[in-house]
């Protein structure tokens, strides 16, 4: 290939255009920031909005009869909402710490509300592993929906109040039960 | 038709989710064909909390199906949609709305396009207006520029017309002459 | 043996890669012919790297070594064998792996194409294209290792995402939008060079505007793909939802798009060379900030790759891309206009102005749509969606801005448009807009919009029946030739600006037939039994029953419906619920009919054999065969106005040295 001359490939040197530089930082340095802020967020993971707020109340009929348990009911005591499915290893694991839980903590009142499952299914899995506290039907997810359930397991810790607390998304430890419950024992 | 509509208002009445209503319900009850379509509409405004994306409308999934259950039961009770709208905002945060609401920051996006389409059109205005040949030009840069056109005047008028017709007549870098051969 | 193999050739390729674009950088300061040599030959080492990897990992996928770590991630021995191979672009290292073989086949071409010719801007481009290549092999060898070895080869792997085997366009459509996407590195390089150098001259527009056609054509036909896909296999009955990654998709073709329209500018009039390049910046910055939005777990999508730790690395990739495209466009932007005018008032320019106008404040709104969310969660920590109901509302009044100028553009003359020019151009085709608008509004069309868009797309069709009827009427005119004849001497020796009105004939398709199926379609939910029947519009849909049907690598329960239309029996259509092993929520796949006039869309949810029960979701949409057709004409018309390309033998028009022109030597 024919070799070029120095000249032709030199490129001129010119002053750099501020206005240009400009515009081209104020379009990309603000993007880059919103990208990198967002890094390691994960975009799944969505804040309750029910923090703070009165928990939305319920009446749901208990598995094996029995009259329908109203969320007013256990007013007065620091209550944990757990929904929970047949379907869900994580919420099967963490059975044993809300049974173990609701044994020791005996002023705190446990719930657990079954989420897109079968009355039979729940049934013959309670019968093999009774939780030790109510377990509720929630048919057509309204609660769940209300408590802006988006997957199992889910538990909300209300105080005495009847306000949330917090959302605990995931499964449950031993440990992080009790320091939750004494967070909601302490908010009135 | 009319016990479905009792049936409804019952289950409606005996909601116990009764509490989470933002305020009494705004309009009549609905029914029938109004009740499919604005259960429609007020579902493709809803995301899918489980789908990522999807509208409550769309998506198959069993959440979106009991979801757009709910709207269809309040907007029986008479809920308009912006209260059921917010029903669900109460409970799954503002990122169950697929149209930002229009409120705070929420403005920009909505206007932003706006103003990007003023900005850019008085940019283009200008660009249009400005007079020709009045840019530095580098010595590169004229090096580009197509060749003057001839003396023979004949010549000069083909070319011209030749250019004009494969599209683009370039700056007329000559006077046009109009003398005859 | 295989993983370390694999390795090697990605560290080959990272070494060749880097040594070649410090080479071809080093030669584009200081030219020099063995310097040129030298960047040519790693540019090809490069790309023969990258082939030999990808066969690599495609004979293992397709021997089920699971030692290799990708294999072991996505293989499986219960997948057919086309599975296997397309599961090369199904999960994160491999598709790496695939844009790797992309980008070095493309690199190889175009540095063999151009090997003799553009000598002052060559080794830049090649210097910038083999940085790309040294950036993605680096994520091969390190953050995005697809050849890692397993310890422990397990007997059997989980198979690639079910989505993914449930259709056979899962096999077409990566590869043509990896076509699309990494092609678009190749004008990039162009660009670069040209604001390296310092100039953009005539002679270097031609590649410049052929390696960003290709690609668009690529891209084009990915995004429609895209949607088509979508639409056979996800079961909600529509094929765009605005999700990030589709509209990462979307964003450089509306960039690309534009810039192919300011380059014809700047062939023309010498003018807009920095916007242009702005634009081809822009279009290739867009592909990676698309593959940061799908790859780093940072958006909310269906389609993302799990997170995954490439997320910040791309991040610096994309600082880097963008810092340098702006010091580069401050430093020689002066040095690059021409002072070429445009011509003032109403005229063709005005309305490419305008074109290229819509086009970036598309490409805005849909990009702030999409990041929004993003500062929301970074500067007020609260979480918001932006999600369809928005894009389609902005889109709605844009698109159909650029359908009406893509009608008033072609119909107005080069030069200033006098009124009487302006009065014999716009009217005529007004009487298109009405006909079709009027047809529309008879068959039952009262949307405003839909109304609005058979308006403009009238209008369009007819200006641009004109514009490509144009020199064949000349000719049949000028030397009495027939019409078939005179087509095809036109549309041979004018085959850019054919091709050309062929993609605004396929777009304006695209958008009204968008603009028809997207309102005028009707739909029914029903539970039926089973010998239920029910009907929407002309159809009557018969549930027969539900069966099981058992498959190697799934299990799908299938809904027989029977399908009468008037009376006159269609067959039976099978809407499914694909079960596979690894996922707890079935996929649905719906079943459709397409039709020319328009589909009928079965979908199922719930099919209980044993209750003999389906609900049932049934759409009828208009014109949903005419997006796909017309995306067809689109790339045809695409591929017409590249062909030339091929067979460049004359001169262009204008001559490009300052001396006598050869056709100036004219007999006195």
């Amino acid at each position: 290939m024919r070799s070029v001359s120095p000249a032709q490939g030199a490129a001129p040197r010119t002053a750099v255009n501020l206005k240009v530089l400009a515009a081209g930082a104020a379009v990309v340095l603000p993007l880059l920031a919103v990208l990198a802020l967002n890094l390691g967020r994960d975009p799944r993971a969505v804040r309750s909005p029910l923090v703070g707020q009165p928990a939305p109340p319920f009446s749901l009929p208990s598995t094996g009869g029995g009259a329908p348990l109203a969320l007013e009911s256990l007013r007065g005591h620091p209550v944990v909402v757990n929904f929970w499915a047949t379907w869900c290893v994580p919420c099967i694991e963490e059975q044993a710490a809300l049974t173990a839980a609701a044994r020791s903590l005996q002023d705190t009142r446990f719930v657990g509300i079954v989420y897109e499952d079968e009355a039979a299914a729940v049934g013959q899995f309670l019968a093999s592993r009774p939780a030790g506290y109510p377990t509720l039907m929630d048919p057509g997810g309204r609660t769940a929906i209300a408590y802006g359930v988006a997957g199992v397991p889910e538990t909300f810790f209300l105080d005495a109040d009847g306000r949330v607390v917090e959302k605990h998304v995931g499964p449950l430890a031993r440990s992080t039960i009790a320091s939750l419950v004494a967070r909601a024992r302490g908010a009135r | 038709m009319i016990a479905f509509v009792l049936a409804l208002v019952a289950a409606a009445a005996a909601d116990p989710q009764g509490a989470t209503d933002p305020g009494p319900p705004a309009g009549p009850p609905l029914s029938g064909a109004a009740l499919d379509v604005r259960t429609e509409e007020a579902a493709a405004l809803l995301r899918c909390p489980v789908c990522q994306g999807l509208s409550v409308a769309d998506s198959p999934s069993s959440m979106a199906r009991n979801m757009k259950q709910e709207v269809r039961q309040k907007l029986a009770a008479g809920y308009d949609q912006e209260q059921v709208l917010a029903s669900f905002e109460r409970s799954y945060g503002e990122f169950v709305r697929l149209r930002p609401p229009l409120r705070g920051a929420n403005w920009l996006v909505w206007l932003g396009p706006a103003a990007f389409l003023a900005a850019g059109g008085a940019v283009l205005l200008r660009t249009l207006r400005r007079p020709r040949g009045s840019q530095v030009r580098s010595a590169a840069a004229r090096a580009d520029d197509p060749a003057p056109l001839p003396e023979d005047p004949r010549l000069a008028q083909a070319i011209r017309r030749v250019r004009a017709m494969a599209g683009g007549s370039p700056p007329d870098l000559s006077p046009a002459r109009k003398t005859p051969p | 043996m295989v993983p370390i193999l694999g390795r090697t050739l990605i560290l080959l390729a990272l070494l060749s890669a880097s040594a070649g674009a410090l080479v071809a950088l080093a030669t584009g300061a200081r030219p020099s012919a063995p310097g040129w040599l030298w960047s040519r030959r790693l540019a090809y080492a490069f790309a023969g790297c990258m082939l030999l990897a990808n066969l690599t990992m495609e004979g293992a996928l397709l021997g089920h070594d699971f030692s290799v770590g990708y294999v072991a991630h996505v293989g499986s021995r219960s997948v057919p064998a086309w599975v296997s191979i397309v599961s090369l672009w199904s999960s994160l290292e491999g598709s790496i792996l695939f844009w790797g073989l992309i980008l070095g086949l493309y690199i190889a071409v175009a540095t063999y194409r151009n090997r003799d010719e553009h000598a002052e801007y060559m080794p830049w481009a090649v210097g910038i294209w083999l940085v790309c290549g040294a950036f993605f092999s680096f994520l091969l060898a390190g953050p995005a290792q697809p050849f890692a070895t397993v310890a422990d080869p397990p007997l059997d792997g989980p198979g690639p995402n079910a989505l993914l085997q449930n259709h056979v366009l899962m096999a077409i459509h990566p590869p043509f939008l990896y076509a699309g996407y990494v092609g678009m590195t190749i004008p990039f390089g162009f660009a670069c060079a040209a604001l390296f150098a310092g100039r953009l001259g005539e002679d270097f527009l031609r590649p410049l505007r052929s390696s960003l056609l290709l690609p668009w054509i690529f891209l084009t036909i990915a995004i429609v793909l895209g949607g088509w896909w979508a639409y056979e296999v996800l079961g909600w009955g529509g094929y765009w939802a605005w999700d990030p990654v589709e509209n990462a998709s979307f964003l450089p073709w509306l960039t690309a798009t534009a810039a192919l329209h300011s380059a014809l500018l700047v062939e023309r009039k010498g003018t807009l060379k920095a916007w242009t390049l702005t634009l081809i910046a822009a279009t290739f910055l867009l592909t990676i900030l698309g593959t940061f939005m799908t790859r780093s777990g940072v958006f909310n999508s269906v389609h993302s790759f799990t997170q995954s730790a490439i997320g910040p690395t791309l991040l610096v990739f994309l600082a880097g891309a963008l810092l340098l495209s702006v010091a580069l466009l401050a430093l020689r932007i002066d040095a690059l206009e021409s002072g070429g005018g445009l011509t003032p008032g109403i005229s063709r320019d005005a309305a490419f102005l305008g074109q290229n106008l819509l086009f970036v404040l598309f490409t805005f709104t849909v990009l702030l749509g999409t990041v929004f969310p993003l500062v929301m969660e970074a500067f007020r920590g609260t979480q918001m969606s932006v999600g369809r109901p928005y894009f389609d509302q902005m889109a709605v009044p844009i698109g159909l801005a650029l359908l009406l100028v893509m009608g008033i553009g072609p119909a107005l003359p080069w030069g200033r448009a006098t009124g009487e020019q302006m009065r014999r151009a716009l009217l005529p085709p007004l009487a298109g807009a009405t006909a079709v608008a009027v047809a529309g509004f008879l068959l039952g069309v009262r949307n405003r919009w839909t109304l609005a868009a058979l308006l403009c797309g009238g209008f369009t069709a007819q200006v641009t029946l004109r514009e490509m009827l144009l020199p064949v009427r000349q000719r049949m005119r000028a030397h009495g030739e027939s019409f078939t004849l005179a087509l095809r001497s036109a549309q041979r020796r004018g085959r850019r600006r054919f091709g050309a009105y062929v993609v605004h004939a396929g777009a304006m398709l695209v958008i009204v037939a968008i603009a028809v199926s997207s309102t005028m379609s009707t739909s029914r939910e029903v539970l039926l039994k089973e010998g239920d029947a029910t009907t929407l519009g002309a159809y009557t849909l018969t549930f027969v029953k539900a069966e099981a049907v058992r498959e190697p690598h799934r299990e799908s329960l299938r809904a027989r419906l029977e399908v009468v239309r008037d009376g006159r029996s269609l067959g039976a259509l099978f809407p499914s619920m694909n079960f596979y092993e690894r996922q707890r929520e079935p996929v649905g796949t719906p079943a459709v009919r397409s039709g020319l006039v328009e589909d009928l869309y079965l979908s199922a949810h719930n099919i209980d054999p044993a209750a003999g029960t389906v609900a049932l979701l049934v759409l009828v949409t208009p014109m949903v065969a005419w997006i796909w057709i017309a995306t067809a004409v689109m790339a045809l018309g695409g591929l017409l106005a590249l062909w030339p390309r091929m067979r460049e033998s004359t001169a262009p028009a204008r001559s490009l040295s300052p001396g006598p022109a050869p056709a100036l030597e004219v007999v006195r």
